[in-house]
């Protein structure tokens, strides 16, 4: 994002609207101090922009908010990437020694003299720590707190999964300008990481982003790319993401490589488009997880081999809606949903189609444009 | 004394393989794992983080978000006297084609209230109420319905099994780490100014996966030093802030940058980092090529002394002899640090944890080292690069390339 126009984000407001909701969530829940350890909570109480990493780290207290004092407090040895309100007497140190760590949290206004304390996850030596720095700790489960602050979405955080959705769009380009018979799995998604990276935004949300489905025998859904050739006439999963300011976009599509699809492709194509349109339709507030698992059966579709949502904002996030959990899950009015249906036929392959979902006052909100791509559908 | 690789460099008297045999190098982790469970009286372990369950488990993760990877995670499960680990996961394209089909479960979502009885029920099927289980990471609906056992840090189980690597494991790394320096050459050979550091990223992510990785590991840092410390960022101990993320900012005829990445390559960590400069006609001037040449000295005096038995203390203070008495390592990290299904792990070197930590941590053959030291010039900048060594057992193999372009070594 070279222009300082960025992304028609007003950064600070979003912050400050971010803030606002936490402190909002801390009183309702009695809550006096945070202690979070997961990235996308951490960057949601921050704002700070931090090195990026895959997988699922262990919890450790990155960042610490007092409600008392209205202070965010963040790991970070330096100010870069931080926001002008996180003051340097707000940052503290990285260290491989846990005595320095507890010395530093110690040091923190009103950490030890708070009571009831929120933290997203735990490890047992960090219990031990908080028991014995906070002689008088209640601690209770954050992720609840969390979860109702980050589900309804500001008007800010709407225009940057905007952005990550074009982002993911021009990633779908890219895929399907590079796919063709021949060329491997991984080396189809080395062409989507490039062409995101050379828009300005390197991360993906997932490295799952592409795998041809077989033409012969039974069709899994796969995870993984791997070295297996693309062969012509066969169709391939495109799943391309994308961040921006830490908020994901994310859309799906399946093509036919190197071919007009078959007759047997477009009835499945018909199917997953059926399948989709089904649950987005679903997406309403005041529905749950329950209505869409309801929606999915309506199709007639075998039970999901995958999830049939999850939440999408600083990342993925609750409610997951498969694998049966989510039937009592809230879809919130505000909420951005990433919606998927697959669908597969021995002898054919599979069609996954993925999109991005607002619940909106009036109804379902689709933010990825699909007919964006409906020159390169079969 | 640094071994030739095809010259019969042992660890634990086994020749380091060419190209690591994967089924063998689980098999023989697994046993390490059995192994401090028996010694420490832990019953099992139950584990969450991407790195753990890579390391117990051997299932590939698609490279994530922390988000995803957390909601969607793989869980393993290791019980005392089994002779496999249990994993729960969606990627089921991810598990090791010898794990036998009862131990691998559907996923478990730990991180949500809802089902997590049905994560319960799994971990009383595999050891009754009151066991002692060493856990990386307590979800609160964990700690909520699995209130009956004796939680214990599994650290105290991973940390003596991950720090010394089997042969097949510096293999991985290795293997890694050649994926990672391919990929970079193409990198580096269209550096130039005008390029942005996304650019870079972009060049080198694609070309990483054509070569056929499994997947990347962090966000690639091509950080831009300003001549002095005081033009970039201000930083709690006063030293160098390093590595900062990677923006869209466009590179500069000039620019020195340090660049840090790594990978993870069938469950293995790679780690490069180089100074390059960024130029048309890209030559160190001979105050840099100076910084280069007192680099090469700090990891040539700690390298030179590596072997069994020699402590972290000792290394450390090989480097700073070497530096005239600098201590010539970032304030905030180390001189070298220890890779493996992590990318930083112990054993580190030169770390807050003080002197008479570093005096009995003792180098065995298996122990894998990642030097990093940093020379700073206030005023023009400095040079840093990473070079990766495994211990033998009589002395060390480079795991990482010999090549430092533009930089050389002199003659």
């Amino acid at each position: 994002m070279a222009l300082e126009e960025g992304g028609r984000v007003d950064f600070t407001r979003l912050r400050h609207e971010r803030r606002r909701k936490l402190f909002d969530g801390m009183d309702a829940a009695g809550i006096e101090m945070l202690v979070l350890g997961r990235p996308a909570n951490v960057r949601y109480a921050s704002g700070a922009r931090q090195l990026w990493r895959t997988g699922a780290n262990l919890f450790a207290p990155l960042c610490v908010v007092i409600r008392r004092t209205e202070k965010v407090h963040l790991l970070s040895s330096w100010d870069e990437g931080v926001p002008a309100e996180i003051g340097h007497e707000d940052l503290y140190g990285l260290f491989w020694n846990p005595a320095h760590l507890i010395a530093a949290l110690r040091e923190i206004p009103g950490f030890v003299g708070a009571q009831r304390v929120g933290t997203d996850s735990l490890t047992p030596f960090f219990g031990r720590v908080l028991r014995d720095l906070v002689p008088a700790l209640e601690l209770v489960d954050a992720a609840p707190l969390l979860q109702r602050a980050q589900a309804h979405k500001t008007a800010d955080e709407i225009a940057a999964i905007a952005v990550a959705v074009s982002l993911a769009e021009a990633g779908l380009s890219a895929l399907e300008e590079a796919l063709e018979p021949g060329i491997t799995e991984r080396a189809l998604l080395g062409a989507y990481l490039g062409a995101i990276a050379s828009l300005g935004a390197p991360t993906p949300p997932t490295e799952s982003v592409v795998f041809a489905t077989p033409r012969q025998g039974p069709v899994r859904f796969r995870y993984l790319a791997s070295e297996r050739t693309i062969e012509q006439g066969e169709l391939v999963v495109l799943a391309p993401g994308a961040f921006y300011a830490g908020y994901e976009g994310g859309v799906a599509r399946t093509r036919t490589a190197g071919a007009a699809p078959t007759p047997e492709a477009r009835r499945l194509t018909i199917r997953c488009r059926g399948a989709i349109a089904t649950l987005v339709g679903a997406c309403r507030a005041g529905n749950t997880g329950a209505d869409l698992y309801r929606a999915w059966e309506s199709t007639g579709e075998p039970p999901a081999e995958v999830a049939l949502a999850n939440g999408v904002g600083l990342g993925t996030e609750a409610p997951v809606v498969g694998f049966g959990r989510g039937n009592d899950a809230p879809l919130e009015e505000g909420a951005v949903l990433s919606v998927q249906a697959w669908v597969s036929q021995e002898g054919t392959g599979g069609f996954l189609q993925r999109e991005l979902v607002q619940i909106g006052e009036e109804g379902p909100r689709v933010l990825t444009r699909s007919e964006r791509s409906e020159r390169w559908a079969p | 004394m640094g071994e030739d690789w095809t010259e019969g460099a042992t660890i634990g008297g086994l020749a380091v393989p060419t190209e690591p045999d994967m089924v063998r190098l689980r098999t023989d982790r697994h046993a390490k794992i059995q192994a401090q469970l028996e010694s420490q009286d832990i019953d099992g372990l139950v584990l969450l983080g991407s790195g753990g369950v890579a390391y117990a488990t051997g299932v590939d993760a698609p490279g994530e978000d922390s988000g995803r990877a957390g909601l969607f995670r793989s869980v393993a499960v290791v019980v005392r006297g089994e002779s496999e680990p249990h994993v729960y996961t969606t990627y089921w394209d991810g598990v090791p084609d010898e794990l036998s089909a009862d131990h691998v479960h559907g996923p478990l979502f730990p991180d949500l209230h809802d089902g997590i009885d049905q994560f319960a029920k799994a971990i009383q099927g595999h050891v009754g109420a009151g066991a002692r289980l060493g856990v990386d990471e307590q979800t609160h609906p964990m700690l909520e319905a699995l209130d009956d056992y004796e939680w214990t840090d599994a650290g105290s189980v991973l940390g003596p099994a991950k720090i010394i690597k089997t042969p097949d494991e510096v293999s991985a790394i290795r293997a890694a780490q050649r994926l990672t320096e391919q990929a970079m050459e193409s990198v580096r050979t269209a550096l130039r100014p005008g390029l942005r550091q996304t650019d870079l990223s972009g060049i080198f992510l694609r070309r990483l996966f054509e070569l056929g990785a499994t997947a990347n590991a962090i966000d690639p840092i091509w950080q831009v030093m300003t001549p002095t410390r005081a033009q970039g960022p201000w930083t709690i101990p006063g030293d160098l802030a390093f590595p900062t993320p990677t923006t869209d900012q466009i590179l500069r005829e000039g620019d020195v940058i340090w660049v840090d990445a790594g990978i993870c390559h069938r469950g293995y960590a790679s780690d490069f980092g180089r100074t390059w400069l960024v130029s048309d006609h890209p030559a160190p001037t001979e105050r840099q090529a100076s910084h280069f040449q007192r680099w090469r000295a700090v990891v040539d005096a700690a390298r030179d002394m590596l072997e069994p038995g020699v402590s972290a203390l000792e290394l450390g203070q090989a480097a700073i002899e070497a530096d005239n008495g600098h201590k010539p390592w970032l304030e905030h990290f180390y001189l070298a640090h220890g890779i493996g299904t992590d990318s930083a792990e112990m054993p580190l070197v030169g770390t807050d944890l003080g002197d008479s930590f570093d005096a009995s941590l003792l180098m065995s053959p298996g122990m894998v080292l990642v030097f990093e030291p940093v020379i700073w010039d206030d005023g023009f900048a400095g040079y840093r690069s990473e070079d990766i060594v495994a211990v033998t057992d009589s002395g060390w193999v480079q795991l990482s390339g010999s090549r430092y372009d533009p930089f050389e070594v002199a003659p």
